[in-house]
């Protein structure tokens, strides 16, 4: 009878070291990957931006020529028809709405290329991007917290003590130099 | 009259705290409605054993039972329909959510508003904070009223909606912190933990209305010969069948507060901040208050409303909107809006 008792004891010990073991390494595979992620949210981040950059580009580029291009036309028209040559302002007037319908090109190529729209979309974008960013970094710390508090904690900190190779590994949370912080604390707006 | 958020003195809210107290709680409920399932199975053995051992002493034949010199075949097929019937409702009732209701799934394919990219960006931006390793389903209900709700029973199958008005009159931390909400219920299995209690409290009543109609029955077929402690029991049984359907709602009750609360504090650690979800809380709530009529008769055009009374974030019947068959549950859901402000760290001003 006691010999059961002691091999159901073990057995127990033993079962409950290896559930141990395992939900640390689940932990420290978390932090790994979260660390990861804000690789690939960094990666995002460049990515998004620079063909965001790209697009609002080429859209300004476009808006600019075309201004002064109807801008010219439009000054031409008016001295073609000061000076009464019908022709001459009828061209240059036909020109701008050659201009007009190109830009209706270039709208149903770009679809969200509608001003107002367009900036709000881009801020949308930029937001969004950078609040992926920053949860990243929190989940992150978060999966830190959880890790450290279970390997620290009695008695996961016995069974820490004896795998120390592969459970007790020290990641370090994510933050900003001390520089960083004073420089950072002391911003604000100017307008 | 609607509140306004700065009725209430704003603080901070540990959700650590939070989420481990309530964490508790639910464990406590949960074993309760397996104790009781199982205690039922038991009895149910020990009625059918008094009857095939007529002298002997209740107690003895509970004795036996429970050390299995007798077989408590009651029991285990009791668990074994429980079992079965789990699996069948975590296969088929994903579909069920959405009954009723006009909607459109929302994904990067689809997504043509600006308010439906937001969404998207806002959904995907919890999904990092939570570490989800799928991106939910994510669909989007024609109506005016303020509302969502989350299902699934793993990450994999895991869904959200939202309604249309919830998504136009929430601003971008608002429904941030609505969807962190909503992820949180996933996070945290709520609806399989509270399917599972629902059914198990649906089991027993049904097992207990067989057992009950088929003790007076036997206790009507056989007399004299029936022993005495078998009609101590049909006494039980009796009190039973009153007690149990009030002790059922009261724990389902409490169970789906406590995970409302829950998925609050856990809508808090993803965003890491109290004032949005209080804002959105106290905004949904006044939405209901103010469009009352026209809410009221767009839920009794809304089939299957009660299928999803549960999952939403807030319950439309604190704001007095009832179906026109209103059943007996007329306690709410969901914790007060106060209540949950106050979890919140939000206090009233007096």
């Amino acid at each position: 009878m006691t010999v059961l008792i002691l091999l159901i004891l073990i057995a127990a010990l033993v079962g409950f070291v290896i559930l141990t073991y395992n939900r640390l390494i689940a932990q420290i595979e978390a932090v790994r990957n979260n660390a990861k992620q804000i690789d690939i949210q960094l990666d995002r981040r460049f990515k998004v931006f620079e063909s965001l950059i790209n697009v609002v580009k080429k859209y300004m580029d476009y808006e600019q020529t075309t201004l002064k291009d109807v801008v010219a036309l439009r000054s031409q028209a008016q001295q073609a028809h000061a000076s009464g040559d019908e022709a001459g302002r009828i061209a240059a007037e036909n020109k701008i709405s050659g201009i007009a319908s190109g830009l209706n090109i270039v709208f149903e190529q770009y679809p969200d290329l509608k001003a107002n729209e367009n900036c709000l979309q881009l801020q949308e974008e930029i937001v969004s991007t950078e609040n992926k960013l920053a949860f990243a970094k929190q989940s992150y710390n978060d999966s830190i917290e959880i890790y450290n508090a279970n390997k620290k904690s009695f008695p996961a900190n016995v069974i820490v003590s004896s795998f120390k190779a592969s459970l007790d590994i020290d990641f370090p949370y994510w933050q900003l130099s001390d520089e960083k912080i004073a420089e950072h604390e002391s911003y604000t707006v100017k307008l | 009259m609607t509140d306004q958020l700065n009725e209430y003195s704003a603080g901070s809210v540990n959700w650590r705290n939070t989420l481990k107290q309530n964490n508790h709680r639910t464990f406590i409920v949960i074993a309760l409605f397996f104790a009781i399932y199982f205690a039922l199975g038991l009895l149910v053995d020990t009625f059918l054993y008094a009857g095939h051992y007529p002298d002997t002493d209740l107690s003895t034949i509970f004795i036996g039972i429970i050390t299995l010199k007798l077989f408590p075949i009651a029991t285990l097929v009791m668990l074994a329909v429980a079992g079965i019937s789990l699996f069948v409702t975590y296969t088929f009732s994903d579909q069920l959510m959405l009954l009723g209701t006009e909607y459109h799934e929302v994904n990067h394919q689809t997504a043509k508003t600006p308010a439906e990219k937001q969404l998207l960006n806002v959904v995907e931006e919890m999904k990092i904070a939570a570490g989800l390793q799928y991106m939910p389903k994510l669909y989007i209900i024609n109506a005016d009223y303020m509302n969502a709700f989350a299902s699934g029973y793993s990450e994999k199958s895991a869904m959200m909606a939202i309604t249309r008005g919830l998504m136009e009159k929430l601003d971008r931390d608002e429904l941030q912190a609505v969807m962190a909400h909503e992820l949180s219920h996933i996070r945290h299995m709520d609806i399989k933990l509270t399917l599972t209690a629902s059914l198990l409290a649906n089991l027993t009543l049904m097992v207990l209305d067989v057992f009950f109609y088929s003790a007076m029955y036997s206790s009507r077929g056989s007399e004299g010969g029936n022993s005495r402690s078998r009609n101590n029991l049909a006494i039980v049984i009796m009190l039973l069948r009153f007690l149990l359907p009030l002790i059922n709602v009261v724990l389902l009750l409490y169970l789906s507060r406590t995970r409302e609360l829950m998925a609050d504090a856990g809508a808090v650690s993803l965003t890491r901040s109290n004032e949005p979800l209080a804002r959105a809380l106290i905004k949904i709530s006044g939405d209901y208050t103010q469009h009352n009529a026209q809410y009221t008769t767009d839920n009794e055009h809304t089939p299957h409303e009660n299928v999803r009374r549960e999952a939403y974030i807030f319950d439309p019947r604190q704001a007095g909107i009832k179906p026109l068959t209103s059943s007996s549950d007329f306690f709410s859901t969901h914790p007060s809006l106060e209540k949950r402000l106050q979890a919140l760290g939000y206090k009233r001003k007096h």
